[in-house]
């Protein structure tokens, strides 16, 4: 029976059921405001926070954060680093390990983040995406203190012993 | 009451989901999606006019419950689809 359906229920569901989804519409031409999980993105996105706006994959270029499916129904949302012909390379922004995929396999393109539930989103069109990009991939050298230092974790076995 | 136009029902990892065709972006953010009877409701009235009452008999066609409370849910319903914005 109909129940109260005007309560906010967040809900998550299987990437691998629910991003085809996601790309059909994109591929139909429409944008798609898609709520961010996981960390690998980091640190200008934050898991459970953020949100992408994904368009068409027209004009991929280095650089661009990408929606692509590197396996069968194994999606990513990560920066492309570097294209040869028609083979990516994708890395996370929070991650020290490289993805690939063929450029075919790019199904959406970020074409703004909506941040720390803003309403205004950050186009990577703008300053601050550019500026970020710049500064963090430039820092890849150093990706794995700066990481550390950001969200300092210690393995189990180092922490205070009793 | 009518549905507005382009609002479809998809039915996205068992959810009923509707979609506006018509709008650029879809939101997943906030997305109204619907139980399993509304969502029959939802499919019966496409593209036609319709009252609490015809929602009633949709109900009591489908569902084993007495008039009433059919009549009820009905216009819940209603409500529910007036305030989501998606019929007039």
């Amino acid at each position: 029976m109909p129940e109260n359906n005007s309560t906010v229920i967040i809900k998550q569901l299987p990437n691998d059921e629910f991003l085809p989804h996601v790309v059909a519409l994109v591929e139909e031409g429409h944008t798609v405001t898609l709520p961010l999980r996981g960390r690998s993105m980091r640190p200008f996105l934050e898991d459970g926070r953020d949100k992408a706006l994904l368009a068409a994959p027209t004009d991929i270029n280095v650089g661009d954060a990408v929606l692509a499916e590197i396996q069968p129904g194994h999606y990513v949302l990560h920066r492309i680093i570097e294209i040869i012909e028609k083979q990516v390379t994708l890395r996370g922004d929070g991650n020290l390990g490289n993805e690939y995929c063929r450029i075919e396999d790019i199904r959406a393109k970020a074409i703004a983040f909506y941040r720390k539930g803003r309403t205004k989103a950050d186009s990577v069109t703008g300053l601050k995406w550019r500026l970020y990009s710049a500064i963090w991939t430039r820092l890849y050298p150093i990706r794995r203190y700066l990481l550390f230092a950001l969200y300092p974790h210690f393995p189990r076995r180092w922490k205070m012993r009793k | 009451m009518k549905q507005k136009k382009g609002f479809r029902l998809r039915n996205i990892c068992g959810e009923h989901v509707i979609v506006a065709e018509g709008i650029e972006n879809i939101d997943f953010s906030k997305i109204i999606s619907m139980n399993e009877s509304s969502a029959y409701l939802w499919e019966k009235v496409e593209g036609r006019d319709f009252e609490a009452e015809d929602l009633c008999k949709l109900l009591l066609a489908e569902y084993e419950v007495d008039e009433l409370t059919a009549l009820i849910d009905a216009k819940a319903v209603i409500k529910q689809w007036t305030e989501a914005g998606i019929i007039e």
